[in-house]
């Protein structure tokens, strides 16, 4: 009987974690295209690979946490209570959760100081020769 | 079944919908603001705007749900409302706390665009 309980557990859990993962990196990188075209200033196949490869990065990351932090335990003499594995269920998805919207800030920042650093190469090459040429 | 997940059952409703309603509102206001930020850059400013909204959700409703975890034993209807009611009014509190900030610093972002012009 306990058993069982924690199965349905994991049974819940997993879809959900999943389904998060792949629609939150879905969506992050639809939307990191435009920072990589930013960054690699409309290099349109370098842009495309690196997102492509940031977005295998990040299911690998997520889904491998998710996996690591399945396990349930649970000591008592009495049968878990569906209250209990409402609980359990709870302190995981939400911790998974909030973890994955730390994770979509941490890439996004990423693709903020990418494109601000780029922009500075940028404004570098294209100030230096008109400052040479105040000078003469 | 126990008290305890009847209060699940009405707390998970309002939390989602608090959220969802407070969550759209940013993103249709917000969008101004970061197009002054962003200097009118459209597909940029809806590709952050997306992102922001998806990070608000998931911080958002992970800590709603989070805090089911650490819910005290309901044992009778006052004391479901009076929990119901401390739940909600710690998150609805923090909830503009973070708006507040979030306010102040775009405020700030615009005016030190608009000074450098």
């Amino acid at each position: 009987m306990e058993n069982s309980k924690i199965i349905i557990g994991y049974l819940i859990y997993l879809p959900i974690v999943i389904v998060l993962t792949i629609y939150v990196s879905k969506m992050l990188f639809k939307n990191g295209k435009y920072f990589m075209l930013d960054i690699f200033k409309g290099k349109e196949d370098i842009a495309l690979a690196t997102n492509k490869l940031f977005e295998i990065g990040f299911y690998l990351i997520n889904i491998g946490w998710a996996l690591l932090i399945l396990k349930i335990t649970y000591y008592s003499s009495k049968a878990m209570s569906s209250q209990t594995l409402i609980e359990i269920l709870s302190k995981k998805i939400g911790g998974f959760s909030i973890y994955l919207g730390i994770m979509l800030f941490i890439n996004l920042f990423f693709f903020f100081r990418g494109r601000r650093k780029s922009r500075q190469a940028q404004k570098m090459v294209t100030k230096t020769p008109t400052y040479n040429v105040q000078n003469k | 079944m126990s008290y305890n997940i009847l209060t699940y059952t009405i707390y998970l409703p309002i939390i989602a919908v608090i959220m969802v309603k407070v969550g759209w509102r940013f993103y249709t206001h917000g969008e101004v603001f970061l197009m002054h930020v962003f200097q009118h850059n459209t597909p940029l400013v809806k590709s952050i705007n997306n992102l922001l909204l998806i990070g608000y959700y998931l911080v958002n409703l992970g800590y709603g749900i989070i805090t089911l975890a650490y819910w005290e034993t309901v044992e009778s209807i006052p004391q479901m409302l009076n929990t119901l009611s401390e739940h909600l009014g710690i998150i609805i509190i923090g909830l503009s706390l973070l708006h507040y900030n979030n306010v102040l610093v775009l405020n700030y972002l615009v005016k030190s665009k608009t000074l450098k012009q």
